[in-house]
């Protein structure tokens, strides 16, 4: 029997809420997948969709970008900018023939551990369903063949 | 024994094309194709863009005529969109359009085609170019350089991008032009004139004569001829009705928005290019050399062909005396260039024209746009031919199909023609050099594709 | 010694040489230090001997490569003069990053065959052209996708000030740089922050530009007026060594011909990611992706996928 796929998730945490759910979720040892690759960053307004991209170029199946809820932003409008961002990255990962479904932006406050397992669970869920995400530059000439 | 010789590619033209000929077993043509080997998809690819984007996306089908596409693609969005250019948003596009063309021709003939008449197709070929005419003439090739260069610095001062304008806009141009800016450029297209009016002097002491002498009957074919004419039946680059002359003189005019009723396109398995031919006169399509069908060519020498006269005085006496000479139509191929050099005094004389108008300084030069749903063709005379821009928008404004008739194509069936004809005359029982087959492409060359 | 150099265009419309021609009586110098040995557009020097296809060029130290790679035809001249040129420019912004051509990216071939050899007024075939023309590639590439690149120029076309300078610092054997800096970064709009604009107006109208109350020369930035200028995400450079942006002075909006600011940028998805973050709704605008109207090789524009991943 083929092993199950197990797809690799990379995660921007923003360090005053999400992370430090991310931290209750373990320290209460609620039960998640291990797929995510948290990335720590001070706040989601600081992720630039460049990053995002460059996730996916670099092989991630799925990205999520999670901070704090509307309003409770340390650097006040932070995750608005990051909303709209989302937004962006959306658009462009659908041309560019990424499901749009591989990338999600959710808000966890630092008391939301539970919220926190739960949405790894079913995003790892999602992603599953998805399958790998081929990068595309494999349609391109080998890069070895470079003169 | 049977054999392909390959010209590959053709040089000293625009585009990738490349000559192949087919030898029988007793080493003469049986078959010549040229292949037109690019194909971008320009009709495609703007599918769902906002038409007032167009004139600056197309404009990259060709480099050295980027104006014309992009006039004739202002043209056709103004139709989609019903407006119609204040008179001075129109002076200023025929006036770019017009210097356009002045610099065109210089291009081509002295640095493109004129090196083979400078020279001989049989001289060395690393000579055989406008970098030889600097070592050999240098007096006549820095005149040359500056006077192509003040042409292009004529349209560069105002309206900057000259490779690739953005200077004209859906409902007219951007900006208007400036009394001191209209003294320069009047002082500047005269000299302009001065000089076309010497390259005529000069290639008619020393090249024309030589078509006869070196080249009779290089590449002569018989066909009919298309090109624009005002209401007067006389040239006209900018706007008009389109004139389609059969091989016999006779001629019917219609609107560019009536192309279809007239012209098709033929798809051949060896060219991206397609074959276009004159639907109308119902006699199909044929490239037989012997009895061919359908077949019109386009460019310099058609324009002055359909056209009954030139408006402006010294290229009308340049006319007349080309035409008794040569007649009307004049069908021998390499008098491309001689009806090359008439324009190249016409539109000089018309530059002046159009900026002595006392109109073009008015500073009304756009109209307002709307966008809507609508059909749209825009047609202007590009150097290598009448160019066609057909364009349909949605309600928003969104393109959603285009059809275009670029100046080169309407030249592929007869380019065909003239160089099968030019490898039977030229190549004998598997006889032939580089010389000869300079002489095949110099064939090509002749329509400036 | 003067420098060789040998030219070749691919997917190309011949801007870019004819940018090299417009440097106008500087040819003069330029042909005193480099000799032109091989280049279709002006002199008579084939691809190989008659009835060889295999291509064969001669030994350049520079190669000027205009165009991307659309046919197996362009990748093998690539290859070619990869082989006989010691270095290669990749000479305009089809080169660089794909182009205006690399539009075709977002479709797939047969719809570009399907499309443009069935319009109204083409008589019905039943193929395509097939025979001798060589046969078209996957995608629109720009040119290091497919062969080491030396210096880059983008620009569509190249100003010659850039042409004229990147021969010279090769003849000289300097190291060429360009502009690292946006089109913005020179512009001599006047800009008063972020305005009040959350919508962008299509260019139906054009934007204001006046002399000023006081009479001196100015014009609000067209982004503030509310018009998409990709100055921002546009490497600046194309008004040559002297004059400002060449649109922005034909009082025109920049649409990005010179390329993303760094190399690898995405063009749209920066030019997004800075009106989005400045509340400018993205979704005013009918259409975005020809925001990577000169820069969709390198994979960045691709065919709508027909069936969806599943
Ligand atoms: S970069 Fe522009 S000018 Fe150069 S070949 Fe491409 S489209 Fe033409
Ligand atoms: S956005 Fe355009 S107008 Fe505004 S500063 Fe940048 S280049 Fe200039
Ligand atoms: S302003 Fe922008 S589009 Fe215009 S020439 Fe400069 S870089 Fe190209
Ligand atoms: S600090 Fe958490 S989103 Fe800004």
């Amino acid at each position: 029997m083929p092993s199950r796929f197990e797809p690799i998730i990379i995660g921007f945490l923003c360090n005053w809420c999400s992370y430090t759910g991310a931290d209750l979720a373990g320290v209460a040892r609620l039960q998640y997948p291990p797929n995510l690759r948290p990335i720590r960053v001070m706040c989601t307004g600081m992720v630039h969709p460049d990053l995002v991209m460059e996730a996916f170029s670099q092989g991630a199946d799925g990205v999520m970008i999670m901070g704090c809820h509307p309003g409770e932003c340390h650097y006040l409008e932070g995750n608005t900018k990051a909303a709209v961002r989302a937004k962006v990255i959306s658009v462009i990962l659908q041309d560019i023939g990424v499901d749009p479904n591989r990338f999600e932006l959710k808000w966890i406050s630092s008391a939301e551990g539970s919220v926190f397992a739960q949405l790894i669970t079913d995003f790892t869920m999602r992603i599953q369903k998805l399958g790998p995400h081929k990068v595309k530059s494999c349609e391109y000439r080998d890069r070895e063949t470079i003169r | 024994m049977a054999k392909v010789i390959n010209i590959q590619p053709i040089t000293r033209i625009e585009g990738h094309a490349s000559i192949h000929i087919q030898l029988n077993d007793q080493g003469n043509v049986q078959e010549t194709k040229v292949a037109f080997k690019s194909l971008r998809g320009f009709e495609k690819f703007v599918e769902g863009k906002p038409a007032e984007e167009l004139p600056r996306i197309v404009s990259r089908i060709c480099g050295i005529c980027p104006w014309m596409h992009h006039i004739a693609s202002n043209k056709a969005v103004d139709a989609c969109f019903n407006v119609t250019p204040p008179p001075a948003g129109n002076l200023l596009r025929e006036l770019m359009l017009t210097i356009a063309h002045i610099e065109d021709k210089l291009l081509h003939f002295f640095f493109l085609a004129g090196a083979d008449f400078f020279w001989g197709p049989e001289y060395d070929f690393s000579v055989r170019n406008i970098m030889g005419l600097v070592k050999a003439n240098p007096e006549l090739a820095e005149k040359v350089i500056r006077m192509r260069h003040k042409a292009k610095m004529v349209l560069d001062s105002f309206s900057k991008k000259t490779i690739h304008p953005v200077a004209g806009v859906p409902g007219g141009f951007v900006k208007p032009l400036s009394i001191e800016d209209r003294k320069i450029f009047i002082d500047n297209v005269n000299e302009l004139l001065e000089f076309a009016l010497f390259a005529l002097e000069y290639a008619k002491k020393n090249v024309f004569p030589k078509f006869d002498e070196s080249y009779p009957g290089l590449g002569e074919i018989t066909t009919g001829f298309i090109g624009m004419v005002d209401n007067k039946g006389s040239l006209n680059l900018y706007d008009g009705n389109i004139r389609l002359m059969k091989p016999d003189g006779t001629s019917k005019e219609f609107r560019p928005d009536e192309y279809l009723d007239h012209l098709a396109e033929k798809v051949v398995p060896f060219s991206y290019g397609k074959f276009p031919y004159a639907k109308s006169w119902g006699e199909g399509f044929s490239m037989d050399l012997d009895a061919p069908k359908g077949i019109y060519r386009s460019n310099t020498l058609a324009r002055i062909n359909v056209a009954d006269q030139i408006a402006t005085p010294r290229a009308q006496a340049e006319l007349e005396e080309f035409r008794d000479l040569y007649g009307r139509p004049a069908q021998s191929t390499l008098l491309y260039h001689y009806a090359r050099l008439i324009e190249e005094v016409y539109t000089c004389e018309r530059a002046i024209e159009i900026l002595k108008d006392p109109r073009i300084i008015n500073p009304e030069v756009r109209a307002k746009v709307e966008p809507c749903a609508g059909r749209g063709v825009g047609c202007v005379e590009a150097p290598r031919g009448t160019l066609i821009h057909d364009y349909t928008t949605d309600e928003k404004g969104l393109i959603t199909r285009v059809n275009l008739i670029v100046g080169t194509t309407h030249n592929l069936a007869p380019i065909n023609l003239s160089v099968d004809r030019a490898a039977r005359d030229l190549i004998k029982n598997g006889v032939y050099d580089d010389a000869i087959l300079n002489k095949i492409e110099m064939a090509v060359r002749a329509y400036d594709p | 010694m003067p420098i060789k150099l040998a030219g070749e265009s691919l997917n190309a419309c011949s801007g870019c040489e004819i940018s090299i021609l417009d440097m106008g009586e500087r040819l003069l110098k330029l042909l005193e230090f480099v000799s032109i040995i091989h280049f279709p557009l002006l002199m008579d020097s084939k691809q190989g001997k008659n009835n060889s296809r295999i291509v064969k060029l001669p030994k350049a130290d520079v190669g000027l490569i205009s165009g991307s790679i659309k046919t197996d035809e362009h990748l093998e001249l690539a290859l070619a003069m990869r082989d006989s040129c010691d270095f290669i420019v990749a000479l305009g912004t089809c080169a660089t990053h794909g182009g205006i051509p690399a539009l075709a990216n977002s479709f797939h071939n047969e719809d570009l065959l399907e499309y443009c050899f069935n319009t109204e007024g083409t008589d019905k075939t039943d193929g395509f052209p097939s025979h001798i023309v060589p046969e078209l590639l996957d995608a629109c590439y720009a040119l290091d996708e497919h062969i080491n690149v030396d210096i880059f120029l983008p620009g569509c076309p190249p100003h010659p000030d850039h042409i004229f300078r990147a021969l010279q610092s090769i003849d000289k054997n300097e190291s060429f740089s360009q502009s690292k800096k946006s089109v913005c970064d020179n512009c001599p709009a006047t800009r008063d922050g972020k305005g009040q604009v959350k919508t962008l107006k299509r260019a139906l109208e054009l934007p204001r530009w006046h002399a000023g109350d006081d009479k001196k020369e100015g014009f609000k930035c067209f982004l503030e007026q509310g018009f998409l200028c990709m100055g921002p995400v546009t490497r600046g450079g194309c008004g040559g060594d002297k004059e400002h942006a060449r649109c922005i002075m034909t009082q025109i909006p920049c649409r990005g011909c010179y390329g993303p600011v760094k190399k690898e940028s995405n063009q749209r998805l920066s030019m997004l990611n800075a009106l989005a973050s400045n509340g400018i709704d993205i979704s005013s605008l009918p259409e975005t992706l020809s925001m990577l109207r000169f820069s969709g090789g390198h994979g960045l524009l691709r065919p709508l996928p027909r069936i969806k991943e599943s």
